[in-house]
């Protein structure tokens, strides 16, 4: 199973600063997945650093430690509380699971998670562990087993508590009016990203609190258990000519979604499989060239300039749609990519002549490769052939 | 009669080195022409990596010909040639 992660987040209307943390990590050897979400006391730059702090300081002790209940434990034994309102720093909600579906979970004065398999509402059995030191501190600790197609969806009080007070939701929206948001969201689309149900729960809570000002911070992290999204991306003409056409069988039989970044790529794919490659009629405008099109492949685009463009839209965030932003929708789509990378030159390249702009292959890729593991939790494989 | 055919090659040597300037070739190759001349673009001619010591891009292919450091006077000139011919 692959896990698709993904969170949304919006800051207490009028503040500078996310009050909530939310904080993942993949270990691509074991398959294990940790993630945390924080919520600090308060809002602005002050509830910002109490999170931040408890979840990368519970992100490293649950890895250290086998058990997440040791690692919780002591944070809450730990957690200090505030002089002033007498409450502690920063409640949390960690999550420890697999690709094989065990997942242990615990929650620290953040609102109980929900588990949703089948469109509904599963309500799995905890056990409370009190705080030596605090004795009004609990956590849930959970231990349960996930199938293919569940759901486990994290938020942070902001949430539950959406339109407290106002006449239509006295008591805020509670846990049943978030559930409702959300299977409504499932029946109408049941296999939704991650993403799109964390921005789509987000969404809806701004747009019930009274003029849309969102009262405290507000956050979701969603976790779907699924089949992988495959891609593949085809760069570079490989080192042994010879070996040509065994790479482009294999690209080509690659199940799952296939894009090729390369001019000289795409003509050793069409040459060696004898199919035809289409250039798109959109004249290039701007700085990068058209994308084109070939049989059986998803997208064709050209080489490096693309890739470094590629490169540049994934730091920022803000792609054009161009050859570039097209590759990078095509890579964020996809849960597992895979990059064969040709290692042959393409010797006109490195004329002295020519613009700067050119780059090596080879670093673009590996520039690529990390922010996709790193920023976009993404399972990526370079193979250089 | 077969229309001739004219690529303008937009692979990474020959964008750099300018084939966006051939853009306009676009535009005036059908006002001059019609339909006995077709132009479109192409992912890459691959030339500039089989040419001897520098290459010569942008290239642009007409029918089997390849005009090296093509300008648009450059293809204009070869394209009408082309056509007297045929």
């Amino acid at each position: 199973m692959f896990i698709d992660i993904g969170s949304s987040q919006k800051k207490k209307y009028n503040q500078n600063a996310y009050g909530d943390y939310f904080v993942t990590k993949r270990y691509k050897e074991t398959g294990r997945v940790i993630s945390i979400l924080s919520d600090g006391l308060g809002s602005g730059i002050k509830a910002n650093i109490l999170a931040s702090m408890t979840a990368t300081m519970l992100l490293k002790f649950i890895e250290a430690q086998s058990d997440i209940r040791v690692a919780c434990e002591t944070i809450m034994n730990s957690l200090p509380v505030c002089k002033i309102r007498k409450i502690s720093y920063s409640t949390f909600s960690a999550i420890d699971c697999d690709e094989d579906g065990n997942a242990k979970i615990v929650e620290e004065g953040n609102p109980q998670f929900l588990w949703i398999r089948n469109n509904e509402i599963l309500e799995p059995e905890f056990k409370v562990i009190t705080s030596k030191t605090f004795s009004n501190r609990h956590m849930h600790l959970y231990k349960i087993k996930l199938e293919k197609g569940d759901r486990i969806i994290f938020c942070s009080d902001g949430v539950t508590q959406a339109a407290l007070g106002t006449k239509e939701l006295r008591l805020g929206l509670r846990r049943e009016g978030l559930i409702e948001i959300v299977l409504h969201k499932l029946q109408e689309e049941p296999d939704i990203s991650s993403d799109a149900l964390s921005k789509h729960i987000v969404r809806q809570v701004e747009l019930i609190e009274p003029d849309h000002k969102l009262k405290d911070d507000t956050s979701v992290a969603c976790f779907y258990f699924r089949d992988p999204r495959r891609a593949m991306v085809f760069t570079g003409p490989p080192y042994d000519i010879e070996q040509d056409n065994f790479y482009a069988t294999n690209f080509y039989n690659f199940k799952g979604k296939k894009a090729i970044a390369g001019g000289t790529t795409a003509n050793l794919v069409a040459r060696e499989l004898n199919l035809e490659i289409e250039a798109d009629n959109a004249i290039n405008v701007g700085k990068l060239p058209g994308i084109s099109y070939m049989k059986g492949v998803d997208l064709v685009t050209e080489g490096i300039l693309t890739l470094t463009k590629l490169s540049e839209y994934l730091e920022s965030g803000l792609p054009l749609d161009d050859a570039a932003g097209k590759l990078m929708k095509f890579l964020l789509d996809s849960d597992e990519i895979k990059f064969m990378v040709g290692a042959k030159l393409n010797q006109a390249h490195y004329d002295p002549s020519l613009p700067v702009e050119i780059e090596i292959r080879k670093n673009v890729v590996k520039k690529i490769a990390k922010l996709l593991e790193d920023k976009y939790v993404k399972k990526v494989d370079v193979r250089y052939v | 009669m077969e229309s001739i055919e004219v690529k303008i090659c937009s692979g990474t040597t020959c964008f750099v080195m300018g084939s966006t300037y051939l853009n306009e070739l676009y535009e005036i190759i059908p006002q001059l022409y019609g339909n006995k001349v077709v132009v479109k673009p192409s992912l890459c001619l691959g030339q500039c990596s089989s040419s001897d010591k520098h290459s010569k891009a942008p290239y642009v292919k007409i029918d089997d010909e390849y005009v090296s450091q093509a300008t648009i006077e450059k293809v204009l000139e070869v394209l009408k040639k082309k056509v007297e011919h045929v």
